[in-house]
């Protein structure tokens, strides 16, 4: 049954012994070349097994490989071995994101990262259309319009979900805890562009959405703060809802938190070398909410970048407590590099930290409380979340609760009698 | 790169330039001293490595193999890819700016796992554990002692010690609690945790704390390792001389089992009715095993055929005759379901374009590809997908699965499952005699069990009631 057989050495393989040596050699060299790095003898046999990798694929794939998808596809294994943030563009995909730097026209509102080695939701904006057709965070994405997606990064697979309002996608969404692949259709649309939204629940509480940051957001969260301020009867509590929000940039994150923390220290970055390391302050003219009423963040899986910032400030400097489930924890700042051949590498070259020190990412933010879990069985069902009015939110009603109740001091207290 | 955050864009793009040009002029003499180097590495390699390492026989696939390495070109290629030049300009910096320290080793990993990634799903990369892992799967044996082990209230507890191992002959009992292994407390020891501890190099002492009912305190059983072969085929009987064999998955031995269970069940049910061959859930394993079992059940023709790029991985497998060829009379039902994959559906698409069973149950997986796994040095390995497997009337498994001769859809499945985690739970109640085969093959199926099952019920039906009237394509009758 076994046949062994002796495989004559033929010119393609030739021609890829070649590029593996020369691949081995420039690796080596640019490594060599590299500031304050020398090549060890265990980074040359790592660099003997990626040529032995790609010379036993050229060989034995049942069929025939191109030497770009290959390198450009080893490049995205690169990066997506590094964190969600990180990214490569080909010279295509590097030409479109400079053209897309205006905002798409439509786009369905998902904040995409690299899981498992899937592409993964790690939040679907609160209404938006992704949303809206039943995607959730934690969803791994398998097709787009019948195509597998696999090795995709997240840059690329977030310009596939923009587009020309009305454009639909079909997509097959696996999600944990069901057997079969969903099929879901989402039809892009553009954003609404309002941010921030309010009301008041229980009487005097008030609760605050932001579903996403732009540079509007600081100051739409001010106006509402302002009229939510001068509310009868008057407020005595706030809740902070940045739940399923993963959009935003350090400088919008650093104004917002300013609102309620004015020239505290919001941030810290820092990079490889010990000099790098920074910190950022909010502007006191940014301040917009003065008195010191109580306050609870909502915070989930899909709480990430931004809005985690806001929320590790707001915490460390003990003006709010944080409630629901554990943040994403992808909080970095990036550079964009472009390659000699057109291509481009976009890199996490610092990385944030709490006011206190924490790290942020890759370790997200533990909250205070823990959010009541919701009813088993709820988690994989197929049927799209159900947008529930604040006041019947189960968090949102576990939050004035523990607003009326008192502290975390008291609040530990009370769980341990 | 100091400066890199504090310098204006422009001073930025000034400093870069000039490293680069810097950089370029280093990168020059270093790559062409580097690029002796190479040469004379890899010449060496050319001659010293083995142009066919010791065959391994894994998963789907035929023979692992080393790559033929031919001698090299005499003159060194002038360096004319701009791509090659690219990926080493972005790895250097990935190096050297990432905001951690990632080592190249990392780096390497995440690039094989992203050229595996252009390849397709069944292809994939494997660090060095998660090749070791598998080939302790594939190989269908272990080293250890032989016992079933649970986490029942808490406590780590014996299920039933294989008979024949060394747990059996040392006296382990099933309800023993192990509370220690080797002096460590079990306290807060998970399953994979203990079955690490329990495991061991053949003829190495692992030491168990075990409290038992009438023990008036916990007593030490040294017990000695051995290869312990894990088990694969199952068997039940029904009273009317229909006999049930459940196949978990392909491996080394399956074939064997199978044929002792047969001629078990020939000798005890006579007349022999039909078999009812369960492939359901089984993911596959073994191409060779597959063909084998085919093959009992085939006097000659195809079973399988494979086809690849290049041509030595296009492969014809027959069916031969002597497999006692009388077996090859008595009427046959095979169920399939959508956990049916690979070489499940090599033996359920061969018996069925022969004519040799009647296939039952729902649309198998469709997972038709061979894959060859190759280890790389560092022990780390390649799966490859290296070729396309086709039944014996030339349909493609691949995306398209076998299609049943006769309909039943199982019930549906509990929410929350994966169809790994429903493989994965199949086997585990396959290898703790749970479910169907929880009882010892000689004990015939009873009615409340069949109803139980319904596309197993109808397959007996079948058998009852043969040949089977509707169906266009009708296998010999029985004799």
């Amino acid at each position: 049954m076994k046949e062994h057989r002796v495989v004559n050495p033929w010119r393609q393989g030739r021609r890829w012994q070649r590029i593996c040596q020369i691949l081995l050699c420039l690796i080596l060299a640019a490594v060599l070349a590299s500031p304050g790095q020398g090549a060890s003898a265990q980074d040359y046999d790592s660099l003997r097994l990626l040529t032995e990798a790609f010379y036993e694929i050229s060989q034995k794939y049942v069929s025939k490989k191109n030497e770009e998808d290959m390198i450009y596809g080893s490049l995205r294994g690169v990066v997506n071995s590094l964190d969600p943030d990180s990214s490569f563009l080909t010279p295509k995909e590097y030409k479109d994101y400079l053209d897309g730097q205006k905002g798409p026209a439509a786009e369905a509102g998902l904040e995409l990262i690299i899981k498992d080695h899937l592409l993964t939701v790690a939040s679907a904006l609160e209404g938006g259309p992704a949303f809206k057709a039943g995607l959730r965070a934690g969803d791994h994405i398998l097709k787009i319009d019948g195509k597998p997606v696999r090795n995709l990064t997240t840059q690329e697979a977030a310009r596939r979900f923009q587009g020309k309002p009305g454009t639909s996608l079909k997509l097959q969404v696996l999600r944990n805890g069901l057997v079969k692949p969903l099929d879901l259709t989402v039809t892009l649309e553009p954003l609404t562009p309002t941010s921030v939204t309010s009301q008041v629940v229980q009487e005097s509480y008030a609760y605050i959405r932001v579903r996403f940051f732009t540079d509007a957001t600081p100051g739409e969260l001010a106006t509402v703060l302002k009229a939510l301020a001068r509310q009868v009867p008057p407020l005595k509590g706030v809740i902070l809802d940045l739940r399923n929000n993963a959009r935003g940039t350090m400088e919008q994150a650093i104004r917002t938190a300013s609102v309620f923390l004015g020239d505290r220290q919001i941030v810290i970055t820092k990079g490889r070398p010990p000099q790098s390391e920074q910190t950022y302050h909010g502007k006191a003219r940014e301040l917009a909410f003065k008195p010191a009423l109580p306050m609870v963040v909502l915070v989930d899986q899909g709480t990430g970048r931004a809005a985690e910032i806001i929320a590790a400030a707001l915490k460390d400097h003990s003006r709010a407590v944080l409630l629901g489930g554990k943040t994403i924890g992808l909080c970095g700042l990036t550079k964009l590099m472009p390659l000699n051949d057109g291509s481009a590498l976009i890199i996490t070259v610092a990385q944030c930290y709490t006011p206190k020190g924490q790290k942020i990412q890759g370790k997200g933010l533990e909250p205070e409380v823990a959010g009541k879990t919701p009813p088993p069985g709820d988690q994989a069902a197929k049927e799209p979340a159900k947008l529930l009015p604040p006041d019947q939110d189960p968090w949102v009603i576990q939050g004035v609760e523990f607003l009326k109740t008192g502290k975390p001091a008291q609040m530990a207290q009370k769980d341990a009698s | 790169m100091k400066d890199k955050r504090a310098a204006g864009l422009a001073a930025a793009r000034n400093n870069r330039d000039a490293k680069e040009k810097s950089m370029s002029r280093k990168l020059w003499l270093l790559g062409s001293a580097a690029l002796l180097v190479g040469l004379i590495l890899w010449a060496g390699l050319a001659i010293t490595a083995p142009v066919e390492t010791n065959p391994l026989e894994l998963r789907d696939q035929e023979v692992v193999e080393a790559s033929p390495r031919s001698a090299l070109p005499s003159s060194p290629t002038p360096i004319s890819d701009n791509r090659l030049k690219v990926f080493a300009q972005a790895l250097a910096l990935v190096e050297t700016q990432y905001a951690e320290p990632k080592t190249t080793k990392e780096l390497v990993y995440g690039a094989i796992q992203g050229a595996v990634g252009t390849l397709d799903p069944h292809s994939s990369f494997m660090t060095p554990e998660e090749f070791k892992e598998l080939q302790i799967e594939t190989k269908g044996k272990f080293s250890g002692i032989g016992i079933e082990i649970t986490l029942k209230d808490r406590l780590l507890t014996v299920v039933s010690p294989i008979e024949g191992t060394p747990a059996y002959q040392a006296g382990l009992q099933a309800g023993d609690q192990i509370v220690k292994i080797n002096g460590v407390t079990t306290k807060n020891m998970n399953l994979t945790e203990a079955v690490k501890l329990i495991r061991g190099p053949k003829g190495s002492k692992v030491t168990l704390t075990i409290n038992r009912e009438g023990f008036p305190h916990p007593r030490d059983y040294v017990i000695v390792r051995e290869i312990i072969p894990i088990r694969s085929v199952k068997a039940r009987i029904l009273e009317d001389g229909i006999g049930y064999i459940r196949v978990a998955n392909f491996q080394d031995q399956t074939d064997q089992d199978l044929q002792n269970f047969l001629r078990k069940m020939r000798q005890r049910l006579v007349p022999f009715k039909g078999l009812i061959l369960d492939l359901r859930n089984d993911p596959g394993g073994l191409l060779e095993q597959a063909v084998r079992v085919a093959d009992e059940f085939l006097n000659s023709g195809l079973i399988v055929y494979t086809e690849g790029r290049n041509p030595y991985q296009s492969m014809r497998f027959y069916a031969r005759a002597g497999h006692s060829g009388d077996r090859t009379t008595f009427p046959m039902v095979v169920l399939i379901n959508e956990g049916s994959a690979s070489a499940s559906e090599i033996v359920a698409g061969a018996l069925k374009d022969q004519k040799r069973a009647v296939v039952v149950g729902t649309k198998s997986f469709g997972k038709g590809s061979v894959q060859t796994i190759i280890p790389l040095e560092d022990g780390s390995a390649l799966r490859l997908t290296t070729a396309l497997y086709y039944t014996p009337s030339g349909q493609t498994i691949n995306e398209k699965g076998i299609t049943q001769d006769v309909v039943v859809e199982e019930q549906p499945l509990p929410a929350g499952k994966s169809l790994q985690k429903l493989r994965d739970e199949a086997m585990d109640r396959h290898m703790r005699r749970e479910g169907l085969t929880d009882k010892p093959w000689d004990r015939p199926i009873t009615a409340a069990e069949l109803n139980q099952d319904p596309p197993l019920k109808q397959a007996v039906e079948l058998l009852r009631h043969w040949p089977p009237k509707n169906l266009a394509q009708r296998p010999p009758a029985s004799p």
